[in-house]
C-alpha cells in the first residue's frame, strides 16, 4: 500500500482556521494528501480532528484558509460543494442510516438522485458493495433490524456505491460493541489496500499501525506531529504526543 | 376486625387453599382509612341509585342487576375454585376486580342503561319524522321533531323544513345540482381511494393509483368550475395570445425544473405534453366560459354545511404547504446579506425618510405622539439592526420569523375581520374579493403560522446526523428534505398535524361571527326564524353529532396512518 511518490495531490489544505462562534476549533492546519494515501488522525477529544475532516466536505464551514479537493476549491459556491461531496464519501460514528428506508433504498438513494443513475444500475452496484461488506442477504431489511456492526458496514457500502475517490471515516468503530469492531476494521483495511484515499479519525491503534501510511497527531486545533506509522509510535518527538501515547498504549 | 377475620379464617378451609379472607378485606376495604370511607360511600350511593332505578323502571333494572350478579358470580367462582376461563378472567380483572370496581360497574351499567333509554325515547320512540307535524299545534311534546330538519322548504306558504338552508344557505336553488355533483365527485373519489387501498389494488396496479392521484390533483379545478363557475366576458377576445405564450413558457419551465429535480423523467413525449398542455387547457377554458355551461355563482351566497366544508377543506389543504415554506424559511441557513450592503442601504433609506417625510409630519404634528411618529425613519435602523444582529443578515429567516410571530400574536377573529375589511386595500382598486375567499385567505394565513411551528418542531426532532448523512452523500437541499427528512418528520408530526386539522375544522365555525352563514351561522338564523319557533334542540344535537363524526373520522384515520408509516422502525 505504499504510496506512489509521483502520485498527484488529491487534497490540499492550507492554513485552515475554523471558529464555532468565539471558539477557534482549528488554528491553522496545513496538510497535503496524495492519491491513495491512508492517513489516520489521532488526538485527545476536543483536539479538532473530527472538525478537521468534517471541514473537508463542508459539514463544517472553515473561516479562513483554503481547502482544495481534486483541484476544486471549497468555496461558498453550492456547485463546488456538491462536486466535492460527490468525490468525498463519509462514514459516521453513529452510522446515520435512514431508518425509514430499506438497506437497498439507503444505498441507492444518492446514486439515483445525485449521480443520476438508473435504478437498475444503482441496485446492481449497490448489491456488489453489499456483497463486498458481507451482508447481501440484508438488502430488504430496515436499518433497525440490523446489528451495529452490520449497520456500519451498510453505511460503508452506501458511501462506496457513490464511487468516491476519498473516504473520510469519523470514529467509525467508537459506537460499536467490541466484537463488531473487527468486522468493520477488516472492511476498512481492504479498502485501504485497494488504493482509496482515506482519512480516518480512530482510536484503533492496530489499524493505525498496520494500515496507515501516515499518522497525524492533533491537539489544541493544530497538527502537532506527523510521520510514517512505525516512526510515529517508536520515536515520538512532541511531549504532548508522548503523554497521549503513554496513556492509550499502557492498558 | 381481628374477631371477624378469625371467624372467617375457619371458613376459608372449605373453599380453596389459596384464598385468604383477611388479605381480601385488607386489599379491598381496610388497607387505609380513605379506602374504607370511599367503599362505604360508594356502597351507599350505589344502593340509593339502584333502589331509585328499580322503583322507576323495574324490569330493565332487574335484568341489569341479574347480569351484574352473573358476572360477579362467574369471577368469584373462577377465583375461589381456581377454574380459570378466558371470559371469567377478563370479567374478573376488568369489571369486578375489586369491591369498588364491582360497585362502579353496577353503577355505570345502570346509568348507561337509563341514559340510553332517555336518548332512545327522545330521538326515536317519542319522536316524529313527518314534516307535516312541525307546526307548534301538532308538534310532539315528549320527543324530537325531526321533520323540520329533514324536509325542504319548497312551498313558502306551508311550514316546511330547514334542510336546504342548512345545506346550502342562501345559495340560489338553481345551482344546487352543481353543488350536489361536486359533493358526489369528492365522495366517489374518496370511496374509490379507500376501496383501492383496502383491496390492495392501489399497491399492485399502477394505473389505478396513478389515475386516482391525477383525479385528486384535478379535483380542485373541477370543484372550482362547479362551485364558482367560469367567468365569461363577451367584450374580451376569446383567445389572448400573450397569455397563451406566457402560460406555455411557464409550464415548460415548470417541467424543466421538475426534470432537474428528478420528479419527472425526460422524454420527447413529455416535452410535447408540457408544450401543448397550457394551450389546450387555456383554449378549453375559454370555450367552456363561452359556452356558459357553468355560469358564475355569487360566492357570497355560499352557506350552510357546504360553506363549512369548503372553508375547512381549503384551509387545511392550503395551510400545510404555506406552513411548510414558512418553517423551512425560519430554519434556513441562507448566507446572510453582509453588513457592508445592509448598513449603507439602511442609511440611505433613513436619510431619505428624514428628508422627504419628517419635515412635513413635524409641521402638521398637533401633539407629542404625532411629533414622535414624525421620526419613524429611526425604525429602519432598528429593523436593520435586528436583521443583522438577530439573523446575521438572513432575511429569509427574518421574514419568516416576523410573519409567524406577528400572525400568532393576533386572534383569529381579528384576522378574519381584517381579511374581510382590509383585504381590498391590498389589491388594485375595483378588485372585489368575495367574503368567503377573503376568509379562506385570512384563515389560511393564521393556520399556516401555527402549522409552521409544528413542522419546525418536527424538523428539529430529526437527528442532526440524518441531515449530515444526506449532505455527505451529495443530496441537494430539496432532495434531502424530500427523501430523508420529511418522511421521518411526517411520522412524528401526524398526531399534532391532525390535531391541528381538527381544530381548523371546528374553528371554521368562527366565520359566522364575521357574517358568513356557515353551518353554525345559518343554524343561528334558522333557530331565530319565526316559523320554527321553539325548535332548536334537534338542530344542535344533529350539528354536535356531525362535528363529532367528522373529527373522529380524521383522528381515527391519523392513527391508522401512523401505524402504517411506522413500518420498519
Amino acid at each position: 500500500m505504499a504510496v506512489n511518490p509521483t502520485a498527484e495531490n488529491i487534497i490540499e489544505i492550507r492554513d485552515v482556521h475554523l471558529w464555532y462562534g468565539e471558539f477557534e476549533a482549528l488554528k491553522g492546519v496545513n496538510l497535503t494528501v496524495k492519491q491513495g494515501e491512508v492517513i489516520v488522525l489521532l488526538g485527545p477529544s476536543g483536539s479538532g480532528k473530527s472538525t478537521f475532516i468534517r471541514a473537508i466536505n463542508r459539514l463544517e464551514e472553515h473561516g479562513r484558509g483554503d481547502i482544495t479537493v481534486k483541484g476544486i476549491p471549497l468555496t461558498h459556491d453550492v456547485r463546488d460543494i456538491a462536486e466535492i461531496r460527490r468525490e468525498v464519501g463519509m462514514v459516521f460514528q453513529q452510522f446515520n442510516l435512514f431508518p425509514h428506508l430499506t438497506i437497498m433504498e439507503n444505498i441507492t438513494l444518492a446514486p439515483i438522485n445525485v449521480r443520476k443513475w438508473s435504478r437498475e444500475k444503482a441496485e446492481e452496484i449497490g448489491m456488489k458493495w453489499l456483497t463486498r461488506v458481507g451482508i447481501p442477504e440484508q438488502a430488504n431489511k430496515y436499518p433497525g433490524q440490523l446489528s451495529g456492526g452490520q449497520q456500519q458496514r451498510v453505511a460503508i457500502a452506501r458511501t462506496l456505491t457513490m464511487e468516491p475517490e476519498v473516504l473520510l471515516f469519523d470514529e467509525p468503530t467508537s459506537a460499536l460493541d467490541p466484537e463488531m469492531v473487527k468486522e468493520v476494521l477488516e472492511v476498512m483495511s481492504d479498502l485501504a489496500n485497494e488504493g482509496y484515499t482515506i482519512l480516518a479519525v480512530t482510536h484503533e491503534m492496530g489499524f493505525a499501525r498496520g494500515v496507515a501510511d501516515r499518522i497525524i497527531f492533533m491537539d489544541y486545533g493544530r497538527i502537532l506531529e506527523t510521520g510514517p506509522s512505525d516512526e510515529f509510535f517508536e520515536n515520538p518527538k512532541h511531549d504532548r504526543l508522548k503523554l497521549f501515547l503513554s496513556q492509550i498504549l499502557h492498558h | 376486625m381481628t374477631a371477624i377475620t378469625q371467624s372467617l379464617s375457619q371458613f376459608k378451609g372449605s373453599i380453596g387453599q389459596h384464598f385468604r379472607w383477611d388479605y381480601f378485606l385488607q386489599d379491598n376495604v381496610t388497607s387505609s382509612i380513605w379506602l374504607t370511607i370511599w367503599v362505604a360511600l360508594l356502597t351507599m350511593v350505589t344502593a340509593v341509585y339502584t333502589i331509585g332505578q328499580v322503583a322507576s323502571s323495574p324490569v330493565p333494572t332487574l335484568i341489569i342487576i341479574a347480569i351484574w350478579v352473573a358476572i360477579l358470580g362467574l369471577a368469584i367462582a373462577g377465583g375461589l375454585f381456581q377454574k380459570h376461563t378466558k371470559v371469567g378472567d377478563w370479567l374478573g380483572s376488568n369489571l369486578v376486580g375489586s369491591i369498588s370496581n364491582a360497585l362502579l360497574t353496577l353503577l355505570l351499567m345502570l346509568w348507561l342503561a337509563s341514559a340510553f333509554r332517555s336518548v332512545l325515547s327522545y330521538a326515536v320512540i317519542n319522536a316524529t319524522f313527518d314534516p307535516a307535524l312541525t307546526a307548534p299545534e301538532v308538534r310532539t311534546k315528549d320527543g324530537a321533531t325531526w321533520g323540520w330538519l329533514a324536509a325542504t322548504n319548497s312551498n313558502p306558504e306551508v311550514i316546511g323544513g330547514a334542510r336546504d338552508l342548512l345545506l346550502y344557505g342562501r345559495l340560489d336553488r338553481m345551482f344546487v345540482p352543481r353543488v350536489k355533483a361536486a359533493g358526489l365527485i369528492i365522495l366517489a373519489l374518496a370511496l374509490l381511494t379507500v376501496a383501492a387501498n383496502k383491496t390492495g389494488v392501489w399497491q399492485s396496479k399502477k394505473p389505478v393509483s396513478q389515475g386516482l392521484t391525477y383525479a385528486w390533483l384535478l379535483s380542485p379545478l373541477i370543484l372550482f368550475i362547479l362551485l364558482n363557475g367560469v367567468t365569461y366576458n363577451p367584450d374580451k377576445p376569446l383567445i389572448n395570445f400573450s397569455t397563451l405564450i406566457m402560460g406555455t413558457i411557464g409550464v415548460l419551465l415548470l417541467y424543466g425544473f421538475s426534470w432537474w429535480q428528478k420528479i419527472v423523467k425526460y422524454s420527447l413525449a413529455n416535452v410535447i405534453v408540457a408544450a401543448v398542455a397550457f394551450p389546450i387547457f387555456y383554449v378549453a377554458w375559454r370555450f367552456l366560459a363561452q359556452s356558459q355551461l357553468f355560469p358564475v355563482i355569487n360566492v357570497d351566497t355560499w352557506g350552510g354545511l357546504m360553506l363549512t366544508l369548503i372553508i375547512a377543506a381549503s384551509v387545511i389543504l392550503l395551510s400545510f404547504p404555506v406552513g411548510l415554506i414558512l418553517a423551512m424559511g425560519r430554519r434556513s441557513e441562507v448566507r446572510g446579506i453582509p453588513d457592508w450592503i445592509t448598513w449603507p442601504l439602511v442609511i440611505i433609506f433613513t436619510v431619505w425618510g428624514f428628508k422627504t417625510s419628517t419635515p412635513g409630519l413635524l409641521a402638521d404634528a398637533r401633539n407629542t405622539i404625532e411629533t414622535l411618529i414624525a421620526f419613524w425613519p429611526i425604525l429602519i435602523v432598528a429593523i436593520g439592526y435586528v436583521i443583522q444582529q438577530g439573523f446575521k443578515g438572513n432575511i429569509v429567516a427574518a421574514f419568516s420569523t416576523f410573519f409567524i410571530e406577528t400572525i400568532r400574536g393576533v386572534p383569529l377573529i381579528t384576522l378574519l375581520f381584517m381579511a374581510i375589511i382590509m383585504a381590498p386595500f391590498f389589491f388594485k382598486s375595483g378588485t372585489v374579493i368575495p367574503n368567503p375567499y377573503a376568509v379562506i385567505i385570512g384563515y389560511t394565513v393564521f393556520s399556516a403560522a401555527y402549522m409552521a411551528e409544528l413542522i419546525r418542531g418536527g424538523l428539529q426532532a430529526i437527528p442532526q446526523g440524518q441531515y449530515e448523512a444526506a449532505d455527505a452523500l451529495g443530496l441537494n437541499t430539496l432532495q434531502k428534505m424530500r427523501f430523508v427528512i420529511f418522511p421521518q418528520a411526517l411520522r412524528i408530526l401526524i398526531p399534532a398535524l391532525v390535531g391541528s386539522f381538527i381544530g381548523n375544522f371546528k374553528s371554521s365555525s368562527l366565520v359566522s361571527i364575521v357574517g358568513l352563514f356557515d353551518l353554525v351561522g345559518i343554524a343561528g338564523s334558522v333557530v331565530g326564524n319565526a316559523q320554527w319557533l321553539g325548535l332548536k334542540r334537534e338542530l344542535y344535537y344533529g350539528m354536535a353529532l356531525f362535528y363529532f363524526l367528522v373529527s373522529f373520522t380524521m383522528s381515527s384515520y391519523s392513527r391508522r396512518l401512523e401505524a402504517k408509516l411506522s413500518t420498519g422502525q
